[in-house]
């Protein structure tokens, strides 16, 4: 408590100009050096953390025992045991006053835990004096708390400008990041009140990235747009977090943004305690119990299968037959193959509609496949790229109870069915089991 | 309406409206930066915002005749009598304006400004304190507009002003006197008045340009209006 | 001597407690004026301010009002009156009244406009006319300022009736200008002390006013005193 008017002094003395320096010195008494795995800063770049790379599942942030009580007796969080992996997106979900936000803010200290300890690399937060250790780390937050007083440009650069970035720098990274998250050149010298809610926040996400902070810390981010707005933001976060790889901790109150956006989801339960902390597919395939099943929704069992790729589907080519084929020799070779159903493609391979057997039977001799009634073909899904639940929904919605495979210029692939579907389905679940089994024997 | 008076008084009507100028702009000054630090600290340590404000309730409800008068003993008849009170009336309408200026930065704001690691003294002076100009702006305003106006009861005490012709037109049962004084002190407020809605605008092009409907403040029971609301 | 002192010799004084320039009298013309004029403006601008907050039509006329105010000058107001209208009630009783007037009707204006909207279209919704609602519902909600409104008011009233004593008004103001007249500063110490004294009285009637006419549940609401 005594070093707390040195710190505030020092703190005073950061704002006038000189970052870092003076607050490590005080409150870094064993040695602020090259020490691995140290987090600190120094004065002219951004944070250092993790110098040089670090593996693959190395785990960057620790709770250990959190507990978070509040005077009036209510507890927030209990006992808290997390890890969370480097590199990844991390989603803690849960209802209202289960603890989530409460976990996310204990990171960046913005709450202090009652008994407990987090660390972060290695190192205890405890030890770090918060404006530092804040500034290593991003915060976006539902409204955004733009700053309304500063353009956008200057509100991307507050950190880099904080930590002692020039003028210039700051600037050339603000329009860079602009363009990462898609916003126009010309927003630069905008204020917050002209710009729309997305807009703000994509600023948000911005200004959070701006020092290049290897932890980013995302309250709620995308609660208070509309549906449609929020949506292109989730696959904007993903498509960033492919190309930079930060450690993203996520707070969100919806499961279905959760499963969508998170690498690794942590389900809490009212009271600060946590359910089931899996990847989306494993909750959805094998929820822990009743509380998680049920907060996972009604059906999870079709939302597994958008984790199961396509491309373990085996398609048939039986069913395939080109429009110049004659009309009697495809259904001949269609009732040889027991198939009732035809799907008629161009000469591109490209898919033109469903024809019946039966109708092709008692087609005239010279007709061609190509000239009978066609059922439209409905929605097709891609076999490379896409999951299992595109290609099931693309057969419920096709009139022959049969979906088209195609490939990337939409060329026709195969043919699927329910039962190849089920077939399908049944080897995944087989080689996850396998998987667990590998995974569990190397763990111990 | 004699006009030719007001040629032939025009090195006094100069005189006393730049007398009155000083005795009304000097207090509301003097009052900002009194009520600045004084606000700070009323939000930093919440239980001293009620006994203060309290007291600067009383203070500004006693009529400023009286107040000048208690300082004679004091300061005897000159501008340091006017001046005082006059302070002290400027610093009641600014010091809510003040506090409520910085308490109108939105939850959010101040929540990243700190998350980004802003202490908190860089956070009052490059956050804050930005924020709250519009609010301390529209007090000054009216602190400024009463200082001119009630300076002139001070040539009650020989202490002048543009009363002087108040009085004097008074005494002299002349019209045009008093109605020159009249329009001189109105507008010279309205000068005062236009420029700090300028400085306003200078100062923050963060806002948006046109009052919308529901930005007036009620700063207890004074109403302002025409203070555009702080967009988070 | 402080001003203290001043005040007390003068107000110790028995010769000051008698007669028809006797304190007690002074109070009471004082109170008089206050009263008439504050309940003239009242009469005024409370219904002015609730029409206008209501229907919302001539918000513009309040907003000038509110800005300008406070830019005219007392002394000059009154002097002026007794020019034009010679020595007449109105010469007081006009200016008191017209500088009481803004601080009511802004804030009874401020008090309605500023109703919930919400609780306006609960009151229309339950099927009250016009004049319900704004008796029942938008009048009671604004209470809180309109009562604010007439305390400001009182404060601009007393001091402007201290003032007037220059024009020739009694009142405690007399003891002002008259002592200031014959260079006793006792008597413009007292007069002071008492006018000081009145002020504070006012205000303390008006927070127990408040207390009375304002519903417990609104009282909250306001920013503490």
């Amino acid at each position: 408590m005594a070093t707390y008017p040195i710190r505030f002094l020092a703190n005073g003395c950061v704002s006038l100009g000189r970052p870092g320096r003076w607050a490590a010195t005080l409150t870094w008494q064993r040695g602020a050096g090259n020490v691995p795995g140290q987090y600190g800063l120094d004065s002219k770049s951004r944070p250092r953390i993790l110098a040089g790379g670090a593996p693959e599942g190395h785990v960057l942030i620790t709770f250990e025992g959190v507990t978070k009580r509040y005077p009036d007796g209510t507890v927030a969080v209990d006992h808290l045991d997390l890890e969370i992996p480097v590199g990844q997106t991390m989603v803690l979900v849960g209802p209202s006053g289960c603890g989530k936000t409460t976990s996310l803010r204990m990171i960046n200290r913005m709450i202090d835990p009652t008994s407990g300890r987090i660390l972060l690399d290695g190192q205890d937060i405890q030890q770090s004096d918060p404006p530092d250790l804040r500034r290593g780390i991003g915060y976006v937050i539902q409204q955004s708390g733009l700053f309304p007083h500063r353009t956008i440009e200057a509100n991307i650069a507050t950190v880099p400008l904080l930590i002692g970035w020039g003028k210039a720098r700051a600037r050339t990274r603000a329009r860079e990041l602009m363009e990462l998250v898609g916003l126009e050149p010309q927003m630069a010298s905008r204020y917050p009140y002209q710009l729309s809610g997305g807009q703000q926040q994509r600023v948000g996400v911005a200004r959070a990235l701006a020092a290049d902070p290897p932890v980013l810390l995302m309250d709620e981010p995308f609660s208070a747009v509309d549906p449609i707005v929020r949506a292109s933001l989730q696959d904007e976060l993903i498509k960033l977090q492919s190309e930079l790889h930060k450690t993203i901790v996520l707070v969100t109150h919806d499961v279905e943004e959760a499963i969508k956006v998170g690498d690794q989801v942590a389900i809490f339960r009212p009271g600060g305690k946590i359910a089931q902390v899996d990847t989306p597919e494993r909750l959805l395939g094998s929820p822990a119990d009743d509380y998680v099943e049920n907060f996972l929704g009604f059906d999870r069992g079709i939302r597994r299968l958008s984790f199961l790729a396509a491309s373990g589907l085996n398609l048939t080519d039986s069913a395939v037959v080109s429009a110049g084929t004659p009309a009697a020799q495809a259904a001949q070779a269609a009732r040889r193959a027991g198939e009732s159903w035809l799907l008629v493609v161009d000469a591109d391979r490209k898919p033109l509609g469903w024809a019946a057997v039966d109708e092709l039977e008692s087609s005239p001799v010279e007709a061609k496949a190509g000239g009978a009634q066609l059922m439209a073909y409905g929605h097709t899904f891609d076999v490379s790229s896409d999951s299992l639940r595109a290609a099931l929904d693309a057969t419920v919605l096709s009139p022959a109870g049969q979906a088209a495979g195609v490939d990337d210029l939409g060329r026709v692939v195969g043919v699927t069915s329910y039962d190849r579907l089920r077939t399908a389905i049944l080897a995944a679940d087989a080689r996850s089991a396998q998987a667990d089994v590998t995974e569990a024997a190397a763990e111990s | 309406m004699m006009w030719s008076w007001i040629p032939s008084n025009a090195g006094l009507i100069r005189q006393y409206t730049l007398d009155n100028a000083y005795l009304g702009i000097v207090p509301a000054l003097l009052g900002l930066v009194i009520s600045v630090p004084l606000g700070i600290a009323c939000v930093r340590w919440r239980w001293l915002y009620p006994p203060v404000l309290s007291a600067t309730s009383i203070l500004y409800a006693l009529p400023s005749l009286a107040l000048f008068i208690v300082l004679i003993p004091y300061t005897g008849l000159t501008d340091t009598t006017v001046i005082i009170p006059l302070t002290l009336f400027s610093l009641c309408i600014l010091l809510p304006n003040v506090v409520d200026g910085l308490r109108s930065v939105p939850g959010p704001v101040r929540q990243a400004a700190t998350a980004m690691g802003f202490g908190p003294l860089r956070r009052l002076v490059q956050v804050e304190l930005p924020i709250a100009v519009p609010l301390v702006i529209a007090g000054l305003r009216i602190a400024v507009v009463s200082s001119i106006s009630l300076a002139s009861v001070g040539q009650l005490m020989g202490i002048y002003s543009l009363g002087y012709f108040f009085i004097d037109g008074y005494q002299r049962d002349f019209p045009t006197e008093i109605v020159v004084g009249l329009v001189l002190i109105i507008a010279l407020a309205l000068v005062c008045d236009v420029l700090l809605v300028g400085a306003r605008r200078l100062l923050t092009p963060w806002q948006p340009r046109r009052a919308r409907r529901g930005n007036r403040r009620v700063l207890r029971g004074r109403a302002v209006l025409e203070v555009p609301e702080v967009a988070a | 001597m402080s001003f203290l002192s001043y005040a007390w010799g003068w107000l110790r004084a028995p010769v000051q407690w008698h007669g028809s320039d006797g304190i007690p009298i002074r109070i009471l013309q004082h109170l008089g004026y206050t009263g008439l004029s504050l309940l003239i403006a009242a009469l005024i601008a409370v219904p002015l301010g609730i029409l206008i907050g209501h229907t919302g039509r001539g918000a513009l006329l309040v907003v000038n009002v509110a800005n300008a105010w406070r830019a005219i000058p007392t002394l000059g107001l009154l002097v002026l009156a007794v020019i034009t209208l010679g020595f007449s009630p109105l010469a007081w009783l006009i200016p008191l009244v017209v500088l009481a007037i803004p601080p009511i009707l802004v804030n009874a204006y401020e008090g309605v406009a500023g109703v919930d909207p919400e609780i306006r279209d609960a009151a229309q919704g339950m099927g009250m006319t016009p004049w319900q609602q704004v008796l029942k519902v938008e009048v009671p909600v604004a209470l809180p300022l309109i009562m604010l409104g007439l305390r400001t008011g009182a404060i601009f009233v007393v001091a402007t009736a201290t003032i007037a004593a220059e024009i020739g008004l009694g009142g405690l103001g007399r003891y002002i200008i008259d002592g200031l007249a014959s260079n006793n500063y006792g008597e413009v110490a007292g007069g002071a002390a008492l006018v000081v004294v009145l002020a504070l009285v006012v205000q303390v009637v008006f927070v127990g006013l408040r207390r009375l006419v304002v519903p417990a549940g609104l009282r909250k609401q306001e920013r503490p005193t």
